[in-house]
């Protein structure tokens, strides 16, 4: 078979065979080029979360020096004008080399939606789902789907699924619908090219790895029947066309779990349970009012509404989420790769990979974080507090519970004299570890030999922090800046978050093979400790929310009021002025 | 300071030289790009530096503010507070007395007004009262010297004496009496400066006023060349106030005429080189619809010599002053709204032409941006929504500027400088033709830009815009 053309291969393999089937794991995705650049990211990891394509705030020249290995692409926001302009960029990689992504760096994927949108939508079709661009709601359907996927061959690719997004919580009726038209779209993705295709594709070609949302709201019964007929070996026609594939999960690369509809479910149904005169819409921060006064199953919103909080707390339910998962993964095979999105806390990604065995987590709430002008710092384990480090000037804030905040809100005014770097302790990303440039552009009559300058060193050089002084300086004046460093920094603090969870892991794991372990090893007291040392509720974030709307308000009087809307309806209310 | 000429072009006397300062060398003329608020648009200094931007301006009205003198000493200054390790300059804060504040009130004692974001009396030359009542005005605590004080907390290594800045539009006796308080307050801000023990690190530049008065603007050159062995160089002030084109190079040519030509003069003490204060008027704007200030972002400072790179630079930016309402931008937005610069004029990557091109803004541009292969598309489907946008054009944007200038440096060095103009507004404006006032003044310094071409003239700026899909 040597004869083939080399194709792209991904794979991804667990350090030991797992001992349980959800316990937290080690594992590694490789991403092989035909042209010969391997990817790695070691798992549990994290992927970055893009917005129109691109990294909020980073400029291109960043993407490298910034602990990015696998972004995200939600591919409505490219819906606005048909065809998508993605499908029309010539080459065979043609998301990288639109987008700017390294090759040799980064695994792009694709989703059809930002998993990060919760806003209540028109309801999708048996043969659609509703996607939000800034030109209204678009459909796409398993076929757009399809040739979107083929034309733009990314790495990865998020199956189609049907995600309802209209009034939590779903009748049985609607969630049956849901599993059927997500396992009969992903069949439809499955399925090889016909030799009528337009995309025929020669053998050697281009053939996306795929990832499957595991349906079923927050049902369990639902959830298991996706996830068994995931596994069921097809017959008839249905075989014929994913053929020669026997099961749907044959064709799977991984499992993913978006939490947002998920919570939204959860939510639902607890408000309803408490108060049996509940109305279902009134718990949606996202529902415009004029939805409410509708009638509930209304398809009538041609567009979502503006009038609303795009970014809503919805409250996290995470001890929920986990029989739910479960139910999910119970009928799979366990060696596949499990990735959620729209975590909110690191606790939450902790107790995920305890409890699940999760594999890989969005970035969103880190870069949304940066949004709002956090500056993450945290470590994992959580200080001791015998150490220096929880006393020192330079820590987070301690709350009232005695916990500490995971992060420092730079809008503050304690840090307008504070001169030390983002994390405490200064991690590796580019602001609070900035490299000198080795090299510039020459205009015209301004080298070294005009210039008697020593041209720039060809060693790194490595230039003092950003201080926090500064960026709180630069939030208040609306400086773009700010966003672009600590968007640098923030998955610069997850990198390192990530790389500690598998440290510890690893050590568990080789404890137990030595027969050391201690009870429960390393790991749940670790846990423990970080749940304990700091505060879940993220106290911080939402001081920095407030302070954040207020300078924009303070300072952004003059904007377009249309373009300002139209930005943040794009953005998910997380827009920083511009 | 260290100045050093190095090359003239004989036909309009622009000149290439060579500026050391405590934060390394600059070569001139240059571009400037402005860091109001201690920082470029979006992007890191380190990305600024990487540009092969050599000097760029902090503004000291703004400084004073935000993050305000005792952060600017606790932290040693602004190069180190926003990481910037070349050289910087501070204007005097005077500017912003006549552009944000209607309150501003000019004594002999300083300057008085209120800040324009919270009505509070402010800065410069006042006393902050803390507890007064937000719409009573202090007395003012007066001061040049404070100006001069901030810029040395500010720690520029080049810095502006205040000056009373009045309208270019203004007449009658109140230009004539800023002209010689502007000429007494260069006393002020040089007697202190000499005490400050910080002239080895700082040099303070003196700025002609005088309005658009050929006579005032004499007397004042001639009062100021007089304490040339005080002032490390000159800036032009009191322009851009809206006044005709043909009448703002006039000025400026009669300034850079007069000015002493450092053959004369002891070198190290001295530069004849002249900020263009009045730039300025073009980064702050009003927008018209809300009657909102906007601060700068955009940055088009620069450093020149002479009218004939005065108006080079003035006409690729010229199409600034008159674009749409619907767009209504300034330069210190047109990054952030899509406007890309090149060699053949701006483009507008916000029309819909661009958003299936995937050609980058300029296939020879060295810049990031470009370099990197971003396309027109992708900018297109970014800009106004995602932050990004704007920072990629933002790099393309200096880098053009730092281009034009040292291409400029080229053809002067290489005896070609005319012929770099006619190319140069050949390809920028093409057949859309050339804007009256700069065909004008570059015959005034010997260059036709009409020389055997049959291309018409533009009266008034001489705006080119890309502004709608059927252009």
């Amino acid at each position: 078979m040597s004869s083939l053309p080399p194709v792209p291969s991904l794979s991804f393999s667990l350090f030991t065979p797992p001992t349980t089937r959800f316990g937290p794991r080690l594992g590694t995705i490789r991403f092989k080029r035909p042209e010969g650049a391997e990817i790695q990211i070691q798992t549990p990891g994290f992927l970055t979360s893009a917005s129109r394509g691109v990294v909020p705030h980073l400029s291109r020249d960043h993407y490298a020096e910034s602990s990015i290995r696998w972004v995200n692409l939600p591919f409505e926001s490219f819906l606005d004008v048909p065809p998508p302009v993605p499908t029309l960029v010539p080459g065979k990689n043609p998301l990288h080399s639109f987008l700017g992504y390294s090759l040799g760096q980064h695994v792009v994927s694709m989703s059809a939606r930002d998993p990060a949108d919760g806003r209540e939508m028109p309801a999708n079709g048996n043969t659609h789902v509703s996607t939000y661009s800034l030109r209204g709601v678009r459909k796409i359907t398993p076929a757009d789907w399809r040739s979107y996927v083929l034309s733009c061959k990314p790495d990865i690719v998020f199956a189609l699924s049907d995600i309802p997004f209209t009034n939590p919580p779903y009748s049985q009726k609607r969630l049956t619908k849901s599993i059927e038209r997500s396992a009969s779209w992903l069949a439809n993705i499955l399925s090889p090219p016909t030799h009528t295709s337009t995309y025929a594709l020669s053998e050697g070609e281009y053939k996306p790895n795929i990832l499957i949302h595991m349906a079923g709201a927050a049902s369990v019964p639902a959830r298991r029947a996706f996830a068994s007929s995931l596994v069921e070996k097809l017959l008839g026609p249905e075989a014929d066309a994913i053929k020669p594939l026997e099961t749907l999960d044959q064709g799977v690369f991984g499992y993913t779990f978006d939490l947002v509809p998920i919570r939204l479910s959860l939510e639902a149904a607890e408000k309803q349970h408490q108060d049996p005169f509940y109305s279902p819409v009134e718990s949606l921060p996202q529902t415009p009012p004029s939805a409410a006064d509708a009638n509930s199953n209304s398809n009538s919103t041609s567009t979502p509404s503006s009038e609303v909080n795009l970014d809503p707390v919805i409250p996290a339910h995470t001890d929920q989420l986990t029989p739910l998962l479960h139910a999910s993964l119970e009928p799979l095979p366990v060696e596949k790769m499990r990735l959620v999105n729209t975590v909110q806390t690191p606790h939450e990604v902790l107790r995920l990979i305890s409890t699940v065995g999760i594999d890989i987590f969005d970035a969103h709430w880190a870069q949304r974080a940066a949004d709002i002008g956090v500056a993450l710092d945290f470590t994992f384990p959580a200080p001791s507090s015998s150490s220096s480090s929880s006393i020192s000037s330079t820590a987070t804030k301690t709350r009232d519970n005695g916990k500490h905040d995971i992060g420092h809100n730079l809008y503050s005014d304690s840090y307008t004299h504070d001169f030390s770097s983002f994390s405490a302790t200064p991690c590796e990303c580019r602001a609070c570890t900035p490299i000198a440039p080795s090299t510039r552009i020459y205009h015209g009559i301004d080298d070294p030999s005009y210039s008697n300058e020593e041209p720039a060193a060809s060693s790194v050089r490595e230039k003092p922090s950003f201080t926090r002084a500064y960026i709180h300086h630069l939030l208040h004046t609306h400086e773009m800046s700010a966003h672009s460093l600590l968007v640098m920094h923030n998955l610069g603090v997850l990198d390192t978050f990530f790389a500690s969870i598998r440290r510890i892991i690893q050590r568990d794991m080789e404890a137990q093979i030595k027969g050391s372990e201690v009870e429960g090893g390393e790991w749940e007291e670790e846990v423990r400790r970080f749940e304990e040392y700091y505060d879940e509720s993220l106290v911080v974030f939402e001081e920095a929310r407030v302070m954040w709307r207020d300078v924009d308000l303070a300072r952004g009087r003059g904007r377009l009021k249309r373009e300002k809307k139209r930005q943040e309806e794009g953005t998910l209310g997380t827009a920083v002025e511009l | 300071m260290q100045f050093e000429v190095i090359a003239r072009c004989p036909t309009t006397k622009a000149r290439v030289s060579r500026m050391t300062l405590a934060h390394g060398v600059t070569m001139l003329p240059t571009f400037m790009p402005v860091a109001t608020q201690a920082a470029i648009k979006g992007l890191t200094p380190e990305q600024v530096e990487s540009l092969g931007v050599t000097l760029i301006l902090n503004n000291t009205y703004h400084l004073n503010l935000r993050p305000g003198l005792k952060v600017l000493n606790e932290v040693g200054g602004a190069h180190k507070f926003q990481g910037w390790e070349r050289n910087l300059l501070t204007d005097s804060g005077g500017f912003q007395l006549v552009s944000l504040s209607k309150f501003t009130t000019i004594t002999e004692e300083g300057a008085l007004f209120a800040s324009p974001f919270t009505g509070e009396p402010t800065m410069l030359t006042v006393r902050l009262v803390v507890d007064a009542p937000p719409s009573t005005l202090i007395a003012p605590e007066p001061k040049p010297e404070e100006s001069i004080s901030i810029q040395h907390a500010i720690g520029a290594d080049i810095i502006m004496q205040l000056d009373d800045v009045v309208s270019s539009l203004t007449t009658g006796p109140r230009v004539g009496e800023a002209m010689e308080r502007s000429v007494r307050w260069l006393d002020r801000c040089i007697a202190y400066h000499e005490k400050s023990g910080k002239k080895e690190r700082q040099n303070l530049f003196a700025i002609v006023q005088g309005g658009l008065d050929p006579g005032l603007r004499d007397r004042c050159l001639d009062a100021m060349i007089e304490r040339r062995d005080n002032v490390a160089g000159y800036a032009i002030g009191g322009l851009s106030g809206g006044e005709e084109k043909d009448t703002f190079w006039r000025v400026i040519k009669q300034c850079a005429d007069k000015l002493p030509d450092d053959s004369e003069l002891s070198v190290d003490e001295y530069i004849t080189d002249c900020y263009s204060n009045n730039l300025q008027g073009r980064d702050i704007q009003w927008e018209s619809d809300s009657q909102k200030i906007y601060l700068s972002a955009w940055p088009l400072e620069l450093i020149w010599y002479g009218p004939a790179l005065l108006v080079f630079i003035e006409a690729t930016d010229s199409y600034l002053n008159h674009i749409p309402k619907a767009d209504c931008v300034f330069p210190t937005r047109t990054a952030r709204f899509g406007v890309a610069l090149t060699h053949g004029g701006p483009l507008n990557l916000k029309l819909n032409k661009h958003a299936r091109d995937f050609n980058p803004i300029d296939v020879n541009c060295p810049c990031p941006t470009c370099s990197g292969k971003t396309s027109r598309a992708i900018l297109h489907h970014t800009i106004t929504q995602e932050t990004s946008a704007a920072h990629a054009i933002t790099l393309h944007n200096i880098t053009f500027q730092a281009q034009v200038m040292g291409r400029a440096r080229a053809a002067i060095v290489a005896g070609t400088f005319p012929d770099y103009l006619r190319t140069f507004f050949a390809e920028y404006f093409g057949g859309a033709g050339y804007p009256e006032w700069c065909v004008n003044a570059l015959r005034s310094v010997g260059v036709d830009l009409l020389e055997g071409k049959d291309i018409k003239m533009i009266p008034g700026s001489g705006a080119k815009w890309e502004y709608s899909d059927t252009s």
